[in-house]
This record gives C-alpha cells, sequence and structure tokens, in this order.
C-alpha cells in the first residue's frame, strides 16, 4: 500500500484553505469542504470515464473505481467538479467566481504535491536547474513544479480580477488550461496528454468572460 | 413516494447507460478457446531469455485475480502500441491458473509475450515483492530498477524514456 497519492491530496487541501483565508471576500460557508466534495465528485466522474475509455465495465467491475492510479479522464473530471461545486451550492453561479482563485490555488498544491509522490519530472533537459531520477545521469524538467508555479500566479492574477459575474472563474478556466497546455510538451506521456481538452477549457473560460457580465447586465435590466 | 419512483427510474437509466458504455467499449471476448497456454520458466531460463534480447525490456508481473492489475492492463498496452518495436514488453503472471490467466489477456487484448510464475521464483530472483510489480531492464538483462505497486502513465513513460536513454 502506498499513500503518496493521499500525501498530494493532502497538499492539494493545503493550498486551497490558504486561498480561502487569503481571498475570503463573497465565499460561501464552509468553502474548503465545498472544494473537497467538488473534487471528490470530478474524482468519480473522471475515474468512471477513464474506465469506460480503458474499456472497463464499471457495472461488472465496480471496484476498479478505488484504482485511481489507472487514470482519471482530465475533462470528465473538470466537467464532474464544476457539476458538483455548482449542485452543492445551489447552482449560485457567482460562488464560482468566489472561489476560482482558492480552488486553482488547491490546482497548484495537487501539482506540487509530485514532491510526495516522485512524480515531478518531465522530458530531459541540460538547464541547470533540470533533476535527475535517483540513479540516472539524465537530468529532467521539473515539469509539474513549472505548472505549480504557474498556477499559484494563475490564482493570484484572478483574485485581482473585477467581481463581474464568470469574469474570475472564466479567467481561471483560461489560465488553468494554459497552464496545462504550456507544460505539457514537457511531461512525458504514452498518449500525448489531454491537449484537447487544455484548448477546450480556454475556449470555455473565455466564453464565460465574454458572455457573463453580459447575461448578468441583461438579467439585472430585464423589466420585472 | 413520486419522488422515488422518479429516482430509481433514474438510477435503472443510468446504470443501463454505463454498461451500455463499458459494453461497447470492451470489444474483445472475455473467454479466449484457442490461446495457448502461458509457458513455464525458472529464473535462470528466463534471465538467459533477458539477456538474449538486442534491446531494453519491461516485465511486468500480473495476476488475473489482482485488481490494480486489471488498470494497468490499458496502460501496458498503450505502451506497447508506441514502444514496441524499441521496448521489449513481458508480462509474468504469477499465482494464478492458465485458464482464468488467458481470459485476463483476451479482456484486456495483452499482445506481447507472457510467461507463468505460478510459485513466483521469477519475481523473488528479482526481489520484487508483491503484485503488481514491474521490472525495468537494460538491453545486457541487467535489472535497472523496480517498480512495486500499479504503474500510472507517467510513471512508465518516464521509466521508458530512461531506458531508451540508457540503450542510446
Amino acid at each position: 500500500m502506498e499513500f503518496t497519492l493521499l500525501w498530494a491530496a493532502f497538499t492539494a487541501i493545503g493550498f486551497s484553505w490558504v486561498g480561502t483565508r487569503l481571498w475570503s471576500d463573497r465565499l460561501p460557508d464552509h468553502p474548503t469542504d465545498r472544494m473537497i466534495g467538488a473534487a471528490a465528485g470530478g474524482l468519480i466522474a473522471g475515474r468512471l470515464v477513464a474506465m469506460m475509455v480503458q474499456g472497463i465495465n464499471p457495472v461488472t467491475h465496480p471496484l476498479d473505481i478505488v484504482i485511481v492510479r489507472g487514470g482519471v479522464h482530465t475533462g470528465a473530471a473538470a466537467i464532474g467538479a464544476i457539476v458538483t461545486y455548482l449542485w452543492a451550492g445551489k447552482w449560485k453561479i457567482a460562488n464560482l467566481d468566489a472561489t476560482a482563485p482558492a480552488a486553482v490555488l488547491g490546482l497548484a498544491g495537487w501539482h506540487a504535491g509530485c514532491l510526495w509522490r516522485g512524480a515531478c519530472l518531465g522530458t530531459a533537459s541540460g538547464l541547470p536547474w533540470g533533476w535527475a531520477e535517483p540513479g540516472s545521469a539524465v537530468t529532467r524538467h521539473p515539469v509539474e513544479l513549472y505548472a505549480a508555479f504557474g498556477l499559484m500566479a494563475a490564482a493570484w492574477l484572478t483574485s485581482r480580477l473585477p467581481w463581474r459575474l464568470l469574469t474570475r472563474a472564466g479567467t481561471a478556466l483560461v489560465l488553468v488550461g494554459l497552464v496545462r497546455f504550456l507544460t505539457e510538451p514537457m511531461r512525458l506521456s504514452l498518449t500525448g496528454g489531454p491537449v484537447g481538452w487544455y484548448l477546450a477549457a480556454v475556449v470555455v473560460g473565455g466564453l464565460g468572460v465574454w458572455f457573463g457580465p453580459r447575461i448578468s447586465n441583461r438579467l439585472s435590466t430585464a423589466p420585472t | 413516494m413520486g419522488q422515488s419512483a422518479t429516482m430509481l427510474k433514474r438510477s435503472v437509466v443510468l446504470v443501463l447507460i454505463l454498461a451500455a458504455c463499458g459494453g461497447a467499449a470492451t470489444s474483445a471476448p472475455t473467454v479466449p478457446g484457442d490461446r495457448a497456454d502461458l509457458p513455464a520458466t525458472t529464473s535462470d531460463e528466463f534471465e538467459a531469455h533477458l539477456a538474449g534480447l538486442d534491446r531494453p525490456a519491461v516485465v511486468n508481473v500480473w495476476a488475473s485475480w489482482c485488481l490494480p492489475c486489471r488498470s494497468e492492463a490499458p496502460v501496458l498496452n498503450q505502451a506497447n502500441e508506441k514502444y514496441g518495436e524499441q521496448i521489449e514488453f513481458i508480462g509474468l503472471d504469477v499465482q494464478d491458473n492458465q485458464k482464468d490467466a488467458k481470459a485476463f489477456l483476451a479482456e484486456f487484448g495483452l499482445e506481447f509475450d507472457h510467461f507463468f510464475d505460478l510459485d513466483r521464483e521469477i519475481v523473488n530472483h528479482y526481489g520484487g515483492i508483491g503484485t503488481p510489480v514491474t521490472f525495468f531492464i537494460a538491453p545486457n538483462g541487467q535489472l535497472v530498477k523496480t517498480h512495486s505497486g500499479i504503474l500510472d502513465e507517467r510513471t512508465l513513460a518516464l521509466n521508458i524514456d530512461e531506458l531508451l536513454k540508457l540503450d542510446s
């Protein structure tokens, strides 16, 4: 039994908790609990879809869902987490804006959790800050730490944005998608990584930033 | 009462959808009829086999009863498809029976060579503990690294990259 994934999850929870302390304005009650619940919802959705993509029937092999290391589908996990969060908050979209910086910081914590999992390294690199696997002479990009730093910057940037419907949440989605997209070429992968989902996040986030304030204005000026 | 009935209907529909999706994705037969038994081998023979290879090898220890092995199998399949010409993938089925082993291989379509190691003699020879465990072997047959527990995609890709760098 190994607990490295669990430590990475604790790191993510710790980072998101710090986020709720740094950016507490307009947060719903029990924000960290809500984020943990949303992450659990996303994990279940992502694992279920990954199993089906891999040809494992979740009905005939339900216990396989606990083997998280077998893979979690990025897109399904993201959608599952957002839907769970909205559902738990009675579909109040403004909660997404309030929570976005802390959630992005939590995601940074998940990537920083690579330090516990021994899974920080990506493609070979001759750069001075490259790391080598124990017993190896090949230095590599600590790509998960690049992602962690990028997401920390994204969290801070998101927290500086004005309070308009979906401006913070949409920007957060754009920045998360961009950070993952830009770091993906430095990750080692058998399948090329879910680049399409990162680009989808950028597009959907951008649409949220564009349409959110307009929808909000339309609703506020509509005759009652 | 009405709400419960609606919930029940929704649950049934969800289960049927999941079953359909899973069934559609699993196209391989679950019980093979014509697959030969996995060859049993000794640690000396296996060591000689690895030493005779002209490329690095990934030796994955699995069993049909091993839950994590089920989730690992698709990742190994992807790796074999991508790196099968540069790296020799080998499966070692341990503490198992031939019928279940063949059903497992057919279910996941693992198309690389597999050997039968009923009493874990080979695994013990290489110092592997538990199931699954994966050995990364240099082209001269020397053990480079042992990974205990389930292999995720990134870990496998990283260790394959290390083997290829070693080989070049």
